[in-house]
């Protein structure tokens, strides 16, 4: 139990930009999804908003510019409803990037749509051009101006989105998930950008060590309603409470220090790199790959030479920068794609004939469940595979039931797949791809758009599963929890062949990190810091709330005694463990207190 | 199947043209304003989905879909249709410039009639629904070619043989897209009814 | 000539001439896929790509220089005229015109090529059917086959034939110089300018730039049914899964019409699109688009009066 109505811990000072009182939303399908907001958001706020998927963060921030009515209580931006001319106003004022850039990407060509806005804004034409290179240049697109959309990638597209709102220069800057598969390289130019950036940022994410960086506010959201409105710091060094919210990813930073380390231990006595391997079929080999070139329909090579096998039961990650051939080579590998050069499955070259075979050992997850799920239901959803297998019905059934319970859904047989949560789509289409009991998964970014909660319901999930595992990812955690060999891969190429630890250790060796951006680095080192202070007892008093008796009065309300346990505070040690201090601001929580209760209480009413 | 250039009488074309443009100016009337843009996305999703082709024994044939627009549009199916049209012969040349008129005539209207047939009959229930659909994308393809009868045969007693095969060419095509109209409402019916109340504005939760 | 004659021949010379035919359309249709795909792998059996309109409108040639809205009234203007013409030979002429116009915007006839290909199914039906199919008027000239009375080839149903698809090649070559020759926006904008409303002509751009986004989702959902062992047949299973398929497409069409309203509405827009363009008329664009639209009424005349 929090103090909901508490103010927030320290001053954030300047003028008021955005005031919410009271704020109500509900949706017409009658889930509520905003229950009671108060916040006041003052000019230059830097403010991470964090929270579980489907806390109310997308609503909060689709009021904020008006594309969401208000339902109940108020909201003010510079002192006025958002509603009329000031709405416009307003809209032209606020930037918001969404999620998908393909939404926001909405013209035929670059140009024209980092011209909309400000054309919205009553630009003349004059000086409209060189306003869009400039834009277009901050973010690196500068070559790209007159492409149309859909020659980008997906990072490419998310700058370019980011450079529409910038052409505007927006006094609030409203950022939903700006990291969601971003590689370091592109993460660190739009860190740089940001920190740049000098009007109010709002910043949703997952990602609490990019929001560290950027961010001096946090706000937690949980259920509809403000649950902590505090300093960053205050947030990360508070585990407990961020595990409450879901946020947790402790779990990541003990992870990456200890693999890390052990990675440094062991760097000496590893075997030398794989990269000249034999090319006699190995019996135990899967699929492999050889001399293996592939080259997109415009003529731009997207695989070089790649020499890549992978035995049975083996666990493989791929990593690289956006566009380095990940993807490209994971279709060629299940033969959707196929260009020049030996592909052997099971030991013999995979004619299309095979391919079936292959798709039986060879499962694949996509990065975007949405892509994968079209059935009514998740029984038929994951009865799929094995129904086009020609299976007989009760063993359709048994693996539908197995691949469930495996994945944790047990019970949702009956669920339509599209109304499930984000985690529980990915979730649903590892089982739909399980029913088909492969030999090896295949999995894109398992863990993209997933909040920490989510994130490590489906590690331990991967972890559990005996299959073998060829993971592309950007994330050192997740490749350093499934797999014992990567893969580097750079414009198409395969740069490096060799152990998992190895590469771990090279990644923490070298200033430019194909995974974690060097700024995350540094924030990791923060955050540990500040959890480290924490953990430790002390007596101290503060409110809370049990059923207690005065005597003959038995009754129940918050009052204030002092008592021992471990504590969260935000406190710092002077000089080693001798002297702390820590502030004194009554804290209002929840605990036991064994036996307490029957004690005599004595205080004032 | 569209008509290409050429084939129509010029006077046929022009008249085709004219009532399409009375037609799609009624469409956008009776479109609400801030709609225009959604119904312009959902008909990439129609041009997208006339991709697809399904096989037929040796051959293949691709989805007409004028009764599945019909269905899920409403009134501004016909607007939606004839941009499609629009589209497909800018990006691909299948069906004629001069003819896009009478191309949009003949799938506008039937998606028009599909969608009032499939909002007036469809009941309820999954399987009432399920079987309107099936009628309402049947009966728009069948409505399609007993157009594109009429169109062909304009151009004189010459144009019967060719207007007989082409229509006897439809019969599978038919029986297809009621099958796959039939699915569709199903697993939209299961899924997401919204979609299935012909309003565009009704699926803002998101 | 052979006006109203029946001529006989051996049924050998149909079977020749059949086959001639088909092998012709074999390798012709061979050759052509070659050519088309040389710089694209077969990525997958089922061939969804899409061509660009605009492919080359940064190119300089006395199209690309020309102010879109005579272009398109120029062009469509001679469309409808040679869609007026009768006779294959004044087809013939048009299709002439077409291809000199591809060829002073200096655009690779690649592009037209595939264009046609996308109109031979339509066009070879007509060239096949018309003859066979025609009703026999008295000053007719049949081809007969000895052996098969009831086939009667009818010269004048070729002609018929042969006439519709010139002018429907000469419509569709057309189309590259109309539309390669300046960006989408910029005809589209012409459009506008000529009189078509202004919401109509963003709609034919959103459609269009959301066309590829719902492709390269469509594909990858095509992707993931193959790999889960999926094969299109022709069985009631493949229609539910195309239901199933299709059903998918359009929920998260729909969900993403909104989501684009919602980012067009955040970026400030209130019905219309900021069009970036200038428009400057020179006297050349009314020569050029005179050029063009006298030419098409000579090739009327030609057709009509010139005694064909």
């Amino acid at each position: 139990m929090h103090d909901l109505k508490r103010q927030p811990p320290i001053d954030f000072d300047g003028p008021t930009q955005i005031e919410i009182c009271d704020l109500h939303y509900s949706y017409p399908g009658g889930l509520q999804a905003l229950n009671g907001i108060n916040l006041r958001v003052a000019e230059g706020d830097r403010i991470a908003l964090v929270g579980q998927n489907g806390s109310g963060k997308s609503t909060l921030i689709n009021h904020l510019n008006g594309l969401l009515p208000v339902q109940q209580g108020e909201l003010r931006y510079k002192g006025k409803p958002l509603a009329g001319e000031h709405l416009l106003q307003a809209r032209l004022e606020i930037g918001v990037l969404f999620q998908d850039p393909d939404d926001q990407l909405f013209c035929s060509a670059l140009y024209d749509d980092v011209c909309f806005g400000p054309l919205n804004q009553g630009m003349e034409l004059g000086s409209l051009e060189p306003l869009v290179r400039q834009s277009l240049a901050s973010v690196g697109l500068e070559e790209l101006i007159y492409k149309p959309s859909h020659h980008l990638s997906y990072g490419q597209k998310k700058r370019a989105a980011l450079a529409c709102l910038l052409a505007m220069k927006p006094q609030v800057l409203i950022l939903d998930e700006p990291t969601a598969n971003l590689d370091s390289l592109q993460e660190n130019m739009l860190v740089e950008l940001l920190r740049h950036y000098r009007g109010t940022l709002i910043c949703i994410t997952h990602d609490l060590l990019f929001a560290f960086e950027l961010c001096q506010r946090a706000i937690v959201l949980d259920k509809g309603q403000v649950h902590h409105d505090y300093r960053m710091d205050d947030l990360v060094a508070d585990p407990p409470s961020m595990r409450e919210h879901g946020l947790d990813f402790s779990f990541r930073l003990c992870g990456v220090k200890s693999s890390a380390a052990v990675a440094l231990e062991t760097k000496q006595d590893l075997p030398t790199p794989q990269v000249e391997q034999s090319t006699i079929s190995n019996p135990l080999e899967l699929v492999a790959l050889d001399h293996y070139r592939y080259r997109y329909s415009d003529g731009t090579l997207a695989l070089r030479d790649v020499d890549f096998s992978l035995q049975a039961g083996e666990s493989v990650a791929i990593v690289g920068e956006n566009g380095a051939g990940k993807t490209t080579m994971l279709n060629c590998l299940l033969g959707i794609f196929s260009g020049e050069g030996g592909h052997r499955f099971a030991g013999a070259e995979l004619t299309k004939k095979q391919r079936r075979l292959l798709w039986r050992k060879v499962g694949m997850v996509f990065q975007d469940p949405a892509d994968q799920l079209f059935c009514a239901s998740c029984a038929e959803e994951v009865g799929f595979g094995p129904k086009q297998l020609g299976l007989p019905k009760d063993e359709v059934k048994r693996r539908v039931d197995d691949a469930l319970k495996r994945v944790k859904l047990d019970g949702y047989q009956q669920r339509v797949p599209l109304h499930l949560s984000g985690g529980e789509r990915k979730r649903l289409a590892i089982a739909a791809v399980l029913s088909m009991q492969p030999e090896l998964l295949i999995l894109d970014e398992p863990s993209a758009g997933l909040d920490p909660q989510g994130e490590e319901l489906l590690l331990e999930i991967l972890r559990e599963l005996p299959q073998g595992k060829l993971l592309v990812s950007h994330d050192p955690f997740l490749v350093a929890e499934l797999t014992s060999r990567t893969l580097v891969m750079h414009r198409g190429k395969v740069l490096a062949d060799y152990s998992t630890a190895e590469f771990l250790a090279d990644q923490q060796q070298n200033a430019l990190s194909l995974l974690a951006p060097g700024y995350k680095r540094a924030c990791e080192r923060q955050v540990l810091e500040l959890q480290h202070r924490h953990e430790h007892a002390h007596l101290h008093r503060h409110y809370h709330e049990h059923p207690h008796r005065h005597g003959d009065i038995a009754h129940s309300h918050p009052h204030e005694h002092e008592h021992d346990h471990d504590h969260v505070y935000t406190h710092s040690h002077i000089d080693g463990d001798a002297e702390h201090s820590h502030s004194d601001s009554l804290r209002y929580h929840e605990h036991s207190h064994p036996g307490h209760e029957n004690e005599e209480h004595d205080h004032l009413h | 199947m569209h008509i290409a250039d050429g084939v129509l009488p010029l006077s046929v074309a022009a008249g085709c043209g004219a009532v399409s443009l009375a037609l799609a100016a009624w469409s956008v009337r009776s479109t609400d304003g801030d709609d225009l843009p959604k119904v312009a996305v959902v008909t990439a999703s129609f041009f997208v989905s006339s991709l697809i082709h399904v096989p037929l024994g040796p051959t293949s044939v691709h989805l007409l879909i004028p009764g599945l627009v019909g269905i899920l549009l409403g009134r501004s199916a016909f607007l939606s249709i004839l941009l499609g049209l629009l589209l497909q012969s800018l990006l691909f040349s299948f069906g004629g410039l001069t003819a896009l008129g009478a191309n949009a005539l003949m799938m506008g209207v039937p998606a028009l009639l599909s969608g009032l047939l499939f909002n007036r009959l469809r009941g309820t229930s999954h399987k009432q629904n399920m079987l309107i659909g099936a009628l309402a994308g049947g009966s728009g393809t069948l409505l399609a070619a007993t157009i594109l009868a009429f169109l062909l045969a304009s151009g004189g007693e010459d144009f019967f043989g060719v207007m007989k095969l082409a229509v006897l060419a439809h019969i599978p095509v038919f029986v297809i897209e009621a099958l796959v109209s039939a699915f569709t409402v199903s697993f939209l019916y299961r899924v997401k009814p919204e979609l299935l109340e012909q309003r565009l504005g009704v699926v803002c939760q998101g | 000539m052979l006006d109203g004659q029946i001529v006989q021949l051996p049924a050998s010379i149909l079977f020749a001439a059949l086959a001639v035919l088909f092998l012709c359309w074999f390798f012709a249709c061979r050759a052509l896929r070659r050519l088309l795909s040389t710089a694209q792998p077969v990525a997958e059996e089922r061939d969804w790509s899409v061509p660009t309109i605009d492919a080359d409108f940064t190119g300089d040639s006395l199209f690309h220089r020309w102010d879109v809205r005579f272009k398109l009234v120029a062009l469509l203007g001679f469309a409808i005229l040679v869609v007026a013409t009768r006779s294959p030979w004044s087809a013939l002429l048009a299709c002439g015109f077409s291809l000199a116009a591809i060829a002073t915007a200096k655009l690779p006839f690649l592009r037209s090529l595939r264009r046609l290909m996308a109109i031979s199914g339509f066009v070879s039906m007509f060239l096949l059917l018309m003859p066979l199919t025609l009703a026999t008027r008295p000053d007719d000239t049949l081809l007969m086959f000895s052996d098969i009375d009831w086939l009667r080839f009818n010269l004048r149903g070729l002609g018929l034939a042969l006439s519709i698809a010139g002018k429907a090649c000469a419509v569709t070559l057309l189309m590259e110089p109309l539309l390669a020759t300046s960006s989408l926006p910029r005809t589209v904008e012409g459009l506008v300018k000529l009189g078509v409303p202004e919401k109509v002509a963003q709609m034919i751009l959103l459609s269009h730039r959301y066309i590829f986004v719902f492709l390269e989702e469509t594909k990858r959902m095509a992707t993931g049914m193959q790999v889960r062992g999926f094969q299109w047949r022709s069985n009631v299973t493949t229609l539910q899964v195309a239901g199933n398929f299709l059903g998918m497409l359009f929920v998260r069409s729909f969900e993403r019409t909104h989501r684009v309203y919602a980012a067009m509405q955040a970026r400030g827009y209130q019905g219309r699109f900021p069009a970036p363009f200038y428009f400057k008329v020179t006297t050349g664009d009314w020569l050029h688009a005179a050029f063009w639209l006298v030419t098409g009424v000579a090739l009327l005349c030609f057709d009509r009066f010139g005694g064909f």
